[in-house]
């Protein structure tokens, strides 16, 4: 007797993207702040990344609405507790946050290194934000599954770490750079952003019960057990595990991760929805 | 802060006659649809963007074999802790001076939390204009010092207008009357304030539980988690920070920074 709100594919996207950009970027000032000069390329590569997939997200939420022309009415309110209210906020928030740093990333004086760090460690906040904060939307909608998930935005967060880590560790491999330390910390940081997104998937499953039905059991299962939890977490993390020192392979688990994070917000957001 | 106004419908005096729906649909200027065949008389299955006013019409098997034909002119139901309300982004969804839920046209972008935020299922978008859509309390007419078309055109007056203190005792009367009567399962359904969503503006007297009507017997305000799904995102995001200060902070072929 609900009704779901058809967010589809533009949708699934979005979700998919807006992780990977809060999470490269959060990555991105972690790096700049506390790891060595050799780890500059990780946060210069994560700033980067999360800028045009921030207006690509933004593109894809103004395409979604239902009247494209009226995107703007987001900002006539500002309701705190509304998750939709202060994602509007926060994405845009989060936009310059992500401007400013890429801007930042480009030169090399002592101030503006300085001003980049401090204000990364801001800008994180919102980039955690973006990639947790769809979460909450959904688990505080009527729908059955999504309503009953109470720990969906922590899973998306540990998932916009994990797609936006291996991102930034793929494209430092395309681009030669990863015969550095900073892209062995950063696919560190995956392992364990993998970890604990796998610990927090059989938890939210556990929480669940019955309610997981959707995903655990209905059109989508297959999906989710292969594509997520085989193919986007379990087989990545064995690989790097058994292929240490190849880096070929450990981008062909990047790769893997990516494909994982994708089909998480598929099979969440279409598994609800006919 | 003017006095509530409200809608009681009374199960037990509908006839079935759709005069709501239609002159719902009238006074709207909501467009005509293909009914859909549900195995009843009813014309859809729920509430859709052209449909405000639903008389649904349900078999019960009762214990004594027989068929109970129980009919609900159902509606928007302007819960006192509305979803769609707490989901809209753009304010477009306010509550009026009345206590009464209206959905503003003009201000409406068409994102579509509002449908899903219904405990009930009640808000609809509409993919013409691209905007949500709901029963107003007929926001225009009430402004105006009219009631709502439906309670005007109700020919039995199953379902009645006025404040909703007066309207709640006269329900409780309603229903101390027909248990008086015999019939044992009549009950009201969002009256008390105290009850579920702070009480239903648009309230109802049934004869039978909730879920027989396709009714949540106990519905509550979606998003009542936000916080606590707040909290446990920030713990996701301390383990995953404090992860990826190890991998950054860790052993590395030696440390320092320039």
């Amino acid at each position: 007797m609900l009704k779901a709100p058809q967010w589809e594919m533009l949708i699934v996207w979005y979700f998919f993207l807006g992780g990977i950009a809060g999470g490269a970027y959060f990555t991105a000032a972690i790096a700049d702040n506390f790891g060595s000069a050799r780890d500059r390329a990780v946060a210069k590569v994560g700033y980067l990344l999360s800028l045009p997939l921030t207006a690509a997200c933004g593109i894809l939420l103004i395409v979604d609405l239902g009247v494209p022309t009226r995107f703007l009415h987001m900002l006539g309110a500002f309701k705190f507790w509304d998750p939709m209210s202060i994602g509007a906020w926060g994405i845009g928030i989060f936009g310059l946050f992500s401007l400013g740093s890429s801007v930042l990333s480009f030169s090399t004086s002592a101030q503006a290194l300085a001003l980049r760090r401090k204000g990364s460690l801001v800008g994180s906040i919102f980039g955690f934000f973006l990639a947790a904060y769809t979460g909450v939307l959904l688990s505080n909608t009527a729908l059955p599954f999504w309503g009953d998930a109470r720990l969906m935005g922590a899973l998306f967060l540990a998932s916009g770490a994990s797609t936006g880590m291996a991102a930034i560790s793929l494209l430092m491999w395309l681009g030669g750079a990863s015969s550095g330390e900073g892209w062995d910390k950063v696919k560190r940081a995956d392992r364990y952003s993998m970890i604990i997104e796998l610990v927090l998937l059989a938890v939210f499953l556990g929480l669940l019960g019955s309610a997981a039905q959707p995903i655990t059991s209905g059109r989508v299962a297959p999906l989710f057990w292969g594509g997520l939890v085989g193919v986007g977490l379990v087989i990545p993390l064995l690989l790097e595990v058994v292929g240490q020192r190849v880096r070929a392979v450990a981008a062909v688990s990047a790769v893997l991760v990516l494909v994982g994070g994708f089909v998480l917000r598929y099979v969440v957001l279409m598994s609800v929805q006919t | 802060m003017a006095r509530t106004l409200a809608m009681f419908t009374d199960t037990s005096l509908c006839i079935g006659c759709r005069a709501c729906q239609v002159a719902c649909k009238q006074w709207n200027e909501l467009g005509m649809e293909v009914p859909q065949w549900t195995g009843t008389y009813q014309n859809q299955p729920h509430f859709t963007d052209q449909t405000y006013r639903l008389v649904r019409f349900v078999e019960e098997a009762r214990p004594t074999g027989e068929l109970a034909w129980l009919l609900m002119s159902d509606v928007c139901k302007h819960c006192v802790q509305a979803g769609c309300l707490e989901a809209c982004p753009t304010g477009a969804i306010y509550r009026t001076q009345y206590g009464t839920v209206d959905l503003n046209q003009e201000a409406c972008n068409g994102c579509r939390y509002c449908v899903s935020s219904c405990p009930f299922g009640v808000v609809a978008f509409d993919k013409g204009p691209g905007t949500a859509k709901k029963c107003t309390f007929c926001n225009d007419r009430i402004q105006n010092g009219l009631g709502p078309a439906c309670a005007k055109a109700c020919p039995t007056d199953s379902i009645q207008f006025g404040f909703r203190e007066d309207l709640v005792a006269k329900a409780q009367k309603r229903v101390e009357a027909l248990k008086g009567m015999g019939v044992r399962d009549a009950q009201l359904y969002g009256a008390d304030p105290r009850g579920f969503l702070g009480g239903l503006n648009a309230f109802f007297l049934l004869l039978s539980k909730p879920s027989t009507y396709n009714l949540p017997d106990s519905p509550k305000l979606p998003q009542r988690n936000v916080v606590a799904d707040s909290l446990l995102s920030i713990g996701s995001g301390v383990l995953v920070g404090l992860g990826a200060l190890l991998a950054f902070r860790g052993r590395g072929q030696g440390g320092g920074d320039a």
